[in-house]
């Protein structure tokens, strides 16, 4: 047992000292999840604000539209594209979709009529047939603006009010929602795409076949990976974190060591997929359809990219089953919800029974040659 | 002498080739044992059943009095293995090659004792890719050596080097033997199975033709009234190859 030790400590030394001088195991293990933590998490930062994206058309040029005008570009819910000037332009960019609808102030807007004492004026939003209820719904955050406008000018009480107040504090922004697919995500790339790209060009090179002629045990081989994979994963993940503390602002509310074990028992679980296919397979041509009928559906299916509630109840029931899933479920509840390992069994359980799977194939079918 | 490794009618079938056709020989302690033969004659499955690589079929392999069919966990300590074209991973350093080596076995070694043996030790702290053909070669050699095997099988070691690197090579075989290593070697150079090797075997279609010194196999065909036409010459292309490119073996670049 010692022996062992000795022999799988020195193996994942050497390894991990290997990934780090090749500039290619680095971009692959660090830098791409990174790449796709930027693209998710500007995609998301929004962080579940709702905004429209209006071209204010000012055709007038009295003193209440341009202050007016002002005020909407202020505004939070409203972001008005300023190099929108002219309707047909906004109307180009509406059939792209690229703006949700355009206010336009006529040119008499907010110009005191003959008679009157205050400013008055009609503001017109204009959208095209897909885009209703964004129209909709701007038209009533317009129309709650005027009615603040008109409160001032004209002095009344109104009988029946609506106020709404925000209560949940520890609510999941979008980009916290999406984190946790995309640590899935990389253990992925890590735990599968690695060894199925490494293990076929050892064998070719016949490196695997002459560790054959060494007394190595299969169990130590597997067992260097592991610990090496669980380790780079880790430093990987621990970037990820950094960068989505300080770009992102994600809030982290679980227990950092426990998400860490949780991880590198994603990482382990995952990883024997990867040894089993390419600790099985003779060459890169026949492993990568394999490694791809196997991939992608857990990419697309375990909540990677795409939250599994919004699938149909029988394919959530199917995929609640695939080994990836109860492992981004599990991230998702230690790290956005701040469950524990005993709340978290059932994903635990399952993660131990396909573990159990995994390895068993993996070693059965692992050859040296 | 006593004899380290006893091969006893070894057989082994591939479909309907019989690859290895009863196939028996002995190697005594300290010797160069060569095996010569044309492709396909059986000489690499030969050595790879006595490696553990392939199932024995039938027959048996002794090596220092244990079974290699029934105990491949042991005999595998008491061999070293050089495969045909010695290849690692990139990216390691050579004497973190002979660590992860020597690792396998369980053991911890001074990695600069073995690079020394086989004159790497400059080299000792580049990559693995940075090395010419001979010198993977002897990297190979020495990580094969680093648990003190009692058998070493080397399989066609010298092809494809240029002949400088050959005879650096076989001063290294020659070295291993003096350690009292049996040294098993196929090849395909008669050159070299003549200068290097104690005892030859003479393997054709998966079966030995004749096993003797190379000097008595030499000495049973005259006797057999062979004879060639003579040409006495005082040096051949090699010796002038040798003369202008470095009379001594050099360190390859």
């Amino acid at each position: 047992m010692k022996r062992s030790i000795y022999t799988v400590r020195t193996f994942v030394r050497i390894n991990t000292k290997r990934v780090f001088r090749d500039p290619i195991a680095i971009f692959f293990s660090i830098v791409f999840p990174l790449i796709f933590l930027f693209v998710f998490g500007s995609l998301n930062s929004g962080s579940g604000n709702i905004s429209f994206k209006v071209a204010l058309i000012n055709e007038s040029d009295s003193s209440f539209s341009k202050d007016f005008t002002k005020q909407l570009a202020d505004s939070s819910v409203v972001k008005v594209n300023q190099e929108v000037t002219t309707l047909d332009a906004a109307k180009e960019k509406m059939s792209r979709s690229e703006l949700d609808a355009a206010v336009v102030l006529p040119a008499d807007f907010g110009s005191v009529a003959p008679g009157a004492s205050n400013p008055s004026g009609q503001a017109n939003v204009i959208y095209t047939q897909n885009n209703q209820q964004s129209a909709v719904a701007l038209t009533s955050v317009l129309d709650a603006q005027f009615t603040a406008i008109n409160s001032k000018f004209v002095d009344t009480t109104v009988p029946f009010t609506v106020t709404s107040q925000q209560i949940n504090e520890r609510s999941l922004s979008a980009f916290d929602y999406s984190f946790a697919g995309l640590l899935g995500f990389s253990i992925i790339g890590m735990g599968i795409f690695g060894p199925v790209n490494v293990f076929p060009e050892l064998k070719k090179m016949g490196i695997l076949r002459r560790l054959s002629t060494t007394p190595l045990k299969v169990w130590e081989y597997f067992l260097a990976n592991m610990v090496g994979q669980a380790f780079v994963g880790l430093i990987s993940m621990t970037i990820m974190f950094i960068v989505a503390l300080t770009v992102f602002h994600l809030e982290i509310v679980g227990n950092l060591f426990e998400l860490s074990i949780f991880l590198v028992l994603g990482i382990v679980t995952i990883l024997g997929i990867g040894l089993a296919l390419g600790g099985w397979a003779k060459n890169e041509r026949q492993v990568a359809p394999l490694a791809n009928i196997i991939v992608f559906p857990m990419m697309f299916l375990s909540g990677t990219f795409f939250p599994r509630y919004l699938m149909p109840e029988w394919l959530q029931t199917v995929s609640s089953y695939l080994p990836l899933t109860p492992i981004i479920d599990g991230i998702r509840m230690i790290l956005n919800e701040g469950k524990h390992f005993i709340d978290i069994l059932p994903q635990l359980g399952l993660i131990g029974v396909w573990m159990i799977v995994i390895y068993f194939i993996a070693f059965k079918v692992f050859r040296w040659e | 002498m006593t004899n380290m490794i006893e091969v006893r009618d070894l057989k082994k079938r591939y479909g309907d080739k019989q690859a290895v056709d009863g196939v028996s020989f002995s190697v005594k302690k300290g010797e160069i044992f060569g095996i010569l033969g044309p492709n396909g004659a059986g000489k690499t499955t030969t050595l790879e059943m006595m490696e553990t690589l392939r199932e024995i079929d039938s027959g048996t392999v002794t090596i220092d009095g244990i079974d290699v069919a029934k105990n491949p966990d042991k005999i595998k300590y008491l061999i070293g293995v050089q495969p045909q074209s010695p290849t690692f991973q990139d990216k390691t350093k050579l004497t973190e090659v002979i660590e992860m080596f020597a690792a396998a076995y369980g053991e911890k070694v001074d990695p600069m004792k073995f690079l020394r043996d086989v004159e790497l030790e400059e080299k000792a702290s580049s990559y693995v890719e940075s090395l010419s053909g001979g010198q993977k070669q002897r990297l190979s050699i020495t990580t094969a050596l680093v648990h003190g095997p009692k058998v070493f099988f080397l399989d066609e070691p010298t092809t494809g080097l240029d002949p400088q690197a050959r005879r650096h090579l076989w001063e290294l075989i020659e070295n291993v033997r003096d350690r009292g290593i049996s040294v098993i070697m196929t090849t395909h150079y008669m050159d070299e199975a003549e200068v290097l090797c104690d005892r030859i075997a003479v393997m054709d279609n998966g079966k030995i033709v004749a096993i003797d010194t190379p000097k008595n196999l030499i000495k049973q065909l005259l006797a057999r009234g062979f004879s060639k036409e003579q040409h006495v010459e005082q040096a051949n292309l090699e010796d002038v190859f040798i003369d202008l490119t470095g009379k001594r073996l050099r360190e390859e670049v």
